[in-house]
């Protein structure tokens, strides 16, 4: 939309030194906007990667920060210590389990909002409060219901389908406590689906069903023919950032079982914070952190093969 | 659906019948998804009004008049915890500042102005959606540590506006890009400078994109547990979410009846933003600023 008539209008302004470079001003002053940006992601994300493979090089205490070069013994500690092995098995359970019904729950969510005609502001607002509600509350009401002193959910399970004892807590057992994770977090997460696909789906005229439907297709063939096709590609990119949303999840598993009981529901980044704070190993958890970033990084490649950013400039007006 | 239309529908039904399913299915999902949704929020609600020693020994559907109280809510009044809440409102406010401000720029300069690699850069800007706040915070302890930002709301802030920044910039961008420049270069024509163009054409009219990527900044800061945990790590000067964790582990008397009425106190901010400002959230998202 930018006209190039523009250019000939330009405000005029007084004589600054820099008129002089070889450069032109329009590109000073558009680096200078960016500027901040950069700043901030040098500050928040290129630091601290050099500076946690650094710090994995070397022995350091946490409290105690006394640098001592170890080499890439660090990493070597990494794939030889038990519980890292089970970490990262746990860890993709728990991504691919969360994933895969995050999706199923949120594609639903969506189908349903979009074809829904009464009470849509209500049901727009409970999806989005979902969104907006912080984690911590999320695990606190889960904490109640879940607790064998009154908690509703565990009389439920205790008496209705008795799936645990009276007195157990599920979230303290070994069996329950990586599903009711999933669950838990599905409740609060399901919504970011549900809000990217709801948007893709809005965007599909009318007019093709209303072609379909002289054509005598049936719904589902509509849906496989309009609108799967056309939520493909949102869902790779929404599946490919909810995987690794779900990978390096901390917060929620932190909150309701501080990745126990034992290490049944420790994943990377809980043996990355106990790490540091536990076992006061600060270059270990490094090298841990290095080898999560690692992650992300074959992630990110996957990501821009999938999404083309000067693709979606076109699709915005 | 049209009348009389030839079976032909989905599982051999007739296209009247696979529309009345469909209508049932519908209304059940409907069903699911709003009990679903709003059972954790009424429990919560209803929780936050009954009185503590039965929170902990039954389970009640509903405050009844002989179980009713607000005492519950005396909690807010206990020093640490509005510590808490407070920081967590400047951290929230200080993101969404610093936000708005940095993303609108960075927006102006990408919509407008013209510089080598402007779309690589934005391409970049992407990768912001894959910092992890566990791989980014163990570092970052150590380096705020050694330049004096550990346990400062400052470091937080700094923290929280990077993470939000691919959303709110690619917003922004997308968004002024949809403003004729014809109404800026009215502007010029009368005058007015870059800046005045900018401040005074552009601006006002982003407002809806500047309450969107506001909210998704207060979200991320009032979600926020991760870094905070990490970079607010002397319990007193803490946020909400850590500082209610470790007070659960220490407190001597803290029975849930106060931590639901807390809770409620803190999710009703959440609350009206997601009912009053939704088609500002929707608009945010209909711009595509994946």
């Amino acid at each position: 939309m930018a006209s190039e008539t523009g250019k000939s209008i330009r405000p005029g302004r007084a004589y600054i030194p820099w008129d002089d470079l070889p450069v032109q001003r329009e590109t000073v002053a558009g680096v200078a906007t960016v500027l901040p940006v950069v700043v901030l992601y040098l500050l928040i994300a290129v630091l601290p990667i050099a500076f946690a493979f650094w710090a994995s090089l070397h022995n350091i205490h946490t409290l105690n920060p006394e640098w001592q070069w170890a080499g890439f013994s660090n990493y070597r500690e990494v794939m030889n210590i038990s519980t890292f092995w089970g970490s990262l098995w746990r860890g993709i359970v728990y991504m691919v389990g969360s994933t895969l019904l995050q999706l199923a729950v949120g594609l639903w969510m969506a189908l349903v909002l979009n074809r829904i005609t009464r009470g849509q502001k209500l049901l727009t607002a409970v999806v989005f409060t979902a969104y907006l509600i912080p984690t911590i509350i999320v695990s606190l009401v889960a904490m109640r219901v879940f607790d064998p002193a009154g908690g509703v959910f565990q009389m439920i399970g205790t008496e209705w389908f008795s799936l645990w004892g009276a007195q157990e807590a599920p979230l303290g057992s070994r069996g329950w406590a990586m599903q009711l994770l999933i669950l838990i977090g599905t409740w609060k997460f399901a919504v970011f689906v549900t809000i990217f696909t709801l948007a893709q789906l809005r965007a599909i005229p009318d007019r093709f069903y209303e072609a379909a439907k002289i054509c005598g297709a049936n719904r589902w063939q509509m849906f496989r023919d309009i609108t799967l096709p056309r939520l493909m590609g949102i869902v790779t990119v929404v599946v490919l950032l909810r995987s690794v949303f779900m990978f390096n999840k901390f917060d929620i598993i932190w909150q309701l079982t501080e990745g126990g009981p034992g290490n049944a529901t420790t994943t990377l980044p809980i043996l990355a914070y106990k790490t540091v704070y536990t076992e006061q190993a600060y270059g270990l958890a490094n090298a841990i952190s290095v080898v999560m970033f690692l992650f992300l990084l074959a992630s990110a490649i996957i990501y821009f093969k999938l999404f083309n950013p000067s693709e979606e400039v076109e699709t915005t007006t | 659906m049209s009348q009389n239309e030839p079976p032909g529908g989905i599982f051999g039904l007739s296209y009247d019948d696979e529309t009345r399913a469909f209508e049932a299915l519908k209304l059940v999902s409907t069903a699911i998804i709003v009990l679903v949704g709003v059972w954790p929020i009424y429990w919560l609600a209803q929780l936050a009004f009954t009185e503590y020693e039965t929170v902990e020994d039954v389970v009640t559907v509903f405050p009844t008049p002989d179980i009713f109280t607000v005492d519950n809510f005396t909690v807010l009044t206990q020093p640490e915890m509005y510590t808490y809440m407070f920081n967590t409102v400047v951290v929230a406010i200080g993101t969404i500042v610093t936000v708005v401000l940095v993303s609108l720029i960075a927006g102006y300069g990408l919509a407008r102005l013209d510089f080598p690699q402007k779309e690589n850069f934005a391409r970049v800007l992407l990768i912001g959606y894959l910092f992890s706040p566990i791989v980014i915070g163990i570092p970052l302890y150590q380096i705020w540590q050694n330049i004096g930002l550990l346990g400062t709301r400052f470091g937080l802030i700094i923290a929280l506006s990077a993470i939000s920044m691919p959303f709110a910039v690619w917003l922004m961008w997308k968004y002024i890009m949809t403003i004729p420049e014809a109404h800026e270069e009215a502007a010029w024509v009368d005058g007015a400078s870059r800046w005045r163009g900018f401040r005074d054409v552009v601006v006002p009219q982003c407002r809806p994109a500047i309450i969107a990527a506001a909210l998704f900044a207060f979200a991320l800061a009032w979600n926020d547990f991760t870094f905070a945990q990490i970079l607010l790590p002397q319990t007193d000067t803490t946020t909400f979410a850590p500082g209610i964790l470790r007070a659960m582990g220490q407190a001597q008397f803290l029975p849930d009846a106060y931590l639901m009425a807390i809770s409620l106190a803190m999710t009703l901010p959440p609350l009206l933003f997601a009912y009053f400002m939704q088609s500002y959230l929707l608009k945010g998202f209909q711009v595509r600023a994946l």
